[in-house]
């Protein structure tokens, strides 16, 4: 498939080599259009059987068992189940602290080239995929589609992507949400670093319209860890007051803190029945990916979320 | 201050480092962007200003430290009393007169016992580390411990068998060698102790090499002067020789001792004994010995075996016992032969032949044989069964003769050579007198007359040199020896290594010259053994002069008795067989000495005859051994110290110290010693400080830096 795509900035010919055999399973069941690859929890108008429920009046003729009918003299219908495709939302955080970076790569850059590998996979097992950018507003909103032509649209809007200091992050979920007109997977991809509260809020809202949403934090390893030595004088990305100080003195507040939020932001989740998933911008692409798939493969046969990618 | 290693200072340079580092180093506040900056925590701020009072608190202290550092390994030091905090220290040098003057004494102990009392009072103000230098001055210099680091437990070892020696010392180079151990230690102040026995032969009147030498060694060091004293009595042999009587089996020679009263009261009933070979075989006794007087004895020596024999002549009763005895050797021959080879008319060979007959009865035995034969019969001879040859006024000889002549005398034979009318002096000097290694003392130039106007010829110059030749001549009246006189002589052109024995009165005129060749010499008359160019052979002075020269030719370079540290050498005939040849020293060591080709001749070398006694020299160590008398030197009989209030006088005005008593040494170490080392003190304060800078540095967390470990640049796998 990847042979006849256009070149894509964000989708590199060996990355896609990678991603060709990830497939992206939505936890939970989702609406399709088409026949796809995940259940439909729309029933009784498909090929495959679901179960039988006793007849009540309004019930099509046509979908009455009649051979339970012959053995039990009992009306009952039968219902189907339908494969049906997802639609797939990719929200990405542009906001300035996302620009971030201890190495060369920061952690927006980091998110778009994320961003674009999924919408790959999903397009790929024949679903849509949509991409939305926020920041301190909604920036950029591309409607789910299933042709592979939507990378193109999809990789142009990543470039076009600069970052801006953010407000709050629940404002911008809630007019996504509004926006989206059928219930979807929705990705996050953003480091979350604010208000857990503000946060968990704009999620909510998200899970209230029945989507299934799975949070993407992404972080430097710097942000993790925390290894600073010496005097530093730290300038703020989203306009603080700049702090020069020694890293050793406060490393273990930092370090404390930082599990704090990060914790609280979990729980959150867990609370709201959203999939949370940590993503190190050191690790390469395809393991993170790779590693993230496996592990949603296992959870959803009953497994563990991953703790960090 | 002065610094004991001084270059090391050249490592100040060093501190560029430390500024080099904080320069490069100055720009250490980083900067980075940052997005989480919510969890920071605020209340610990750093202000720019505090980094930089920090930074250079930290500059200081290193480059403090390196500069103390630095410091403490150049080692400071303070010769005077300083403020500064610091270890009293000094270096040195303890100087022992160990000549064998030392050695005098009474039962109290010796002189050198006494020393031994005054370095351990040095010792016990030594500090551990101080560097320390022991040195014997005695014969040649023996540095016992040479710039050691004190420890008394390896000092009391090194001097506590240090004993007097049998040398001598030699005080006016001593301080120049002095100097040289003072340059080689480094201390903050420097000490020299001489300790000695201040003979008054030494310090009475300093010379003027003395003199600067000691206060040229006084600008390097301090220099205190210990003497140590006994009583001045002392006797000693000063010397024994062989006055008359030929070395031969089967006859008695004489031998003269010297004994000398170098003490301040008479001696009496001082008995002399004489031993061959460790057997008494005389005993003289000299009544009295007035103070600073010599008398000598006659001792008669029978010779009744042939070969070496050792002569010592021997007192007792002496406080010093090492100037007591006096050594020397006789080779005695089985048989002595004197072939005259004459070219006169037949005068010469008869007078000669009479001469050497007249002290022996004029009886020719099988011991003892004098004979002339013309001159054109001397091929025929054969010159094995002869010690001596005499030729006398021999026209010429051929080349063959005269390299047959030179292995002859190389061999240890002796040969006398008279001139004459008949002598051609060109055919002489080109065989004999011009070769490689000429036989002859001196080219033969014309004859030249020395008689006056009246036909009377010159006498002898009446003083006479200190060739044992001469001493028969000594023991002439002065009337007997003017008796010969010489109207003509040869005009000769002495060569190098020729010695004039005799000479003649006004003009100086070589009579007779004597040269060394191989084991052998050659004596060389300018003038005739017959009466026609002198009255010589009319005269005592002919037969005394030729019998001398017959024992003394017939003698070996061995019965000359050497001085301790005198060379001893051994002279071969032709190239040896073996390339080393062996010294065996009187206490029995064996020292192994190559044979080396010096101007001709073959010659084994001992330097520096460091034992009184009996040398033995063996061509190899299975030869047999010929023996070689070494007798202490007289001079340092001596003893008698200098007045300590002249001594005083004397070194104080060279501006030295003199510490006569063990407590005046005592207290003038104390009052002098003012060096001051400061190195501990500096090093000390260099590691506080280097201590102090890495807990601040710790403290300040200033020495850091970030990780570099870098995370993954790029997302994107083999995109590197």
């Amino acid at each position: 498939m990847s042979e006849h795509l256009p070149e894509i900035h964000y989708l590199r010919p060996e990355l896609l080599q990678q991603l060709g055999d990830l497939e992206l399973i939505a936890r939970e069941l989702v609406e399709g259009l088409r026949v796809g690859s995940h259940r439909s929890p729309l029933k009784g108008f498909s090929t495959e059987f679901a179960h039988h429920r006793q007849y009540v009046p309004g019930d099509a003729i046509r979908n009455i068992d009649w051979r339970v009918y012959g053995r039990t003299g009992r009306y009952y219908t039968k219902l189907y189940e339908a494969e049906t495709n997802f639609d797939c939302h990719l929200l990405i955080d542009a906001s300035a602290s996302m620009n971030y970076a201890s190495g060369k790569v920061s952690k927006l850059e980091y998110a778009k080239f994320l961003a674009a590998s999924l919408a790959y996979i999903v397009l790929k097992q024949r679903d849509s995929v949509g991409l939305s950018v926020f920041d301190t507003e909604v920036r950029a909103y591309l409607p789910p589609r299933s042709t592979m032509g939507i990378l193109v649209h999809i990789d142009r809007l990543l470039r076009e992507t600069k970052s801006l200091p953010k407000t709050t992050i629940a404002k911008q979920l809630n007019d996504i949400a509004m926006m989206m007109k059928r219930r979807s997977f929705v990705i996050v991809i953003s480091d979350f670093l604010a208000d857990v509260d503000d946060v968990i809020k704009g999620l909510g809202r998200l899970r209230h319209g029945g989507h299934n949403v799975l949070l993407m934090q992404t972080l430097d390893p710097y942000e993790i860890e925390f290894p600073f030595e010496g005097i530093w004088r730290f300038d703020g990305l989203e306009q603080e007051d700049p702090l020069i100080t020694q890293p050793e003195r406060i490393r273990t507040d930092y370090l404390k803190n930082f599990a704090e939020h990060r914790e609280a932001l979990r729980a959150g989740c867990i609370a709201d029945h959203i999939d949370y998933t940590l993503v190190d911008t050191s690790r390469p692409l395809d393991a993170v990916l790779s590693q993230f798939f496996f592990e949603r493969e296992s959870t959803i046969g009953g497994g563990a979320a991953p703790e960090r990618l | 201050m002065s610094f004991l290693n001084p270059l090391l200072l050249i490592g100040a340079l060093g501190i560029a480092l430390p500024i080099l580092a904080h320069l490069l180093n100055r720009h250490q506040v980083r900067h980075t962007d940052w997005a989480a900056m919510q969890f920071l925590n605020r209340s610990v701020r750093v202000r720019s200003r505090q980094i930089k009072l920090r930074d250079l608190l930290l500059l200081l202290m290193r480059c403090m430290a390196l500069l103390l550092l630095v410091f403490a390994l150049a080692r400071p030091a303070w010769e005077k009393s300083s403020w500064f905090p610091g270890e009293r220290r000094a270096g040195v040098v303890i100087a022992i007169d160990s000549s064998f003057s030392m050695g005098c004494g009474g039962e109290d102990g010796t002189r050198f016992d006494e020393a031994m009392k005054r370095v351990e009072i040095i010792r016990s103000k030594m500090a551990p580390g101080d560097p320390v230098t022991v040195v014997m001055l005695g014969g040649d210099q023996q540095v016992v411990l040479r710039n050691m680091a004190y420890d008394a437990k390896r000092f009391g070892e090194a001097v506590a068998n240090l004993s007097p020696g049998p040398g001598s010392m030699d005080l006016v180079n001593e301080p120049k060698r002095l100097a040289e151990l003072v340059a080689d230690m480094e201390a903050p102040q420097k000490e020299v102790y001489l300790i000695t026995d201040a003979q008054a032969a030494d310090w009475k009147q300093p010379s003027a090499r003395l003199r600067e030498a000691l206060a040229e060694l006084n600008t390097q060091a301090g220099v205190f002067v210990v003497p140590v004293r006994s009583g001045d009595d002392n006797l000693a042999v000063t010397d024994l020789e062989l006055v008359a009587g030929a070395l031969r089996k089967g006859t008695t020679a004489r031998y003269r001792a010297t004994v000398r009263n170098f003490g301040s009261a008479p001696a009496s009933n001082i008995a002399v004994q004489c031993r061959v070979d460790g057997v008494e075989i005389d005993r003289k006794v000299i009544p009295v010995i007035a103070p600073g007087d010599s008398e000598t004895v006659s001792l008669f020596v029978p010779f009744h075996n042939a070969g070496a024999t050792g002569i010592t002549a021997e007192i007792t009763g002496d406080p010093l016992d090492a100037d007591n005895v006096r050594r020397t050797v006789a080779v005695v021959r089985d048989r002595v032969s004197v072939l005259c080879v004459d070219g006169s008319s037949g005068d010469a060979g008869r007078l000669v032949v009479a001469a050497l007959m007249a002290r022996a009865g004029g009886i020719q035995g099988e011991d003892y044989s004098a004979r002339a034969v013309p001159w054109l019969s001397f091929p025929a001879e054969d010159l094995s069964q002869v010690d001596v040859l005499v030729f006398t006024d021999v026209p010429e000889i051929t080349e063959g003769q005269a390299k047959q002549l030179e292995q002859f005398v190389r061999r240890g034979n002796g040969l006398v050579w008279f001139g004459g009318d008949q002598v051609k002096a060109s055919a002489w000097n080109e065989r004999a007198a011009s070769a490689e290694t000429p036989l002859l003392p001196a080219v033969i130039r014309e004859a030249m007359t020395t008689g006056d106007a009246l036909g009377a010829g010159k006498p002898l110059d009446a003083d006479l040199s200190d060739h044992p030749v001469c001493l028969p001549l000594m023991s002439l009246p002065e009337d007997l020896l003017g008796e010969a006189r010489f109207m003509r002589l040869l005009e000769v052109e002495p060569l190098p290594n020729s010695y004039p024995v005799l000479r003649l009165a006004g003009s100086g005129a070589p009579v007779l010259l004597e040269k060394a060749l191989g084991r052998g010499q050659v004596f060389q008359f300018t003038t005739t053994a017959e009466t026609t160019w002198n009255n010589m052979a009319l005269t005592p002075v002919f037969p005394l002069v030729l019998q001398q020269i017959v024992t003394y030719l017939s003698g070996r370079e061995f019965e000359r008795p050497r001085v301790v540290g005198d060379s001893l050498t051994l002279t071969y005939a032709e190239q040896p067989d073996a390339s080393d040849a062996v010294f065996e020293t009187p206490s029995g060591e064996n020292i192994t000495v190559p044979v080396r080709e010096v101007g001709g001749q073959f010659v084994a070398l001992l330097e520096n005859a460091h034992e009184a006694g009996y040398y033995t020299a063996r061509v190899s160590v299975q030869a047999a051994g010929l023996p070689i008398a070494v007798n202490v030197d007289p001079r340092e009989s001596q003893v008698a110290s200098l007045d300590e209030t002249e001594l005083r006088t004397n070194i104080e005005a060279l501006g030295l110290q003199v510490a006569a008593s063990g407590d005046e040494l005592a207290t003038a170490i104390e009052s002098t010693r003012t060096g001051r080392s400061a190195w501990r003190t500096f090093m000390i304060a260099a590691l506080v400080l280097l201590l102090l800078e890495c807990l601040l540095a710790d403290r300040m967390l200033s020495r850091g830096r970030a990780k570099v470990d870098e995370p993954s640049s790029n997302p994107v796998p083999g995109n590197a």
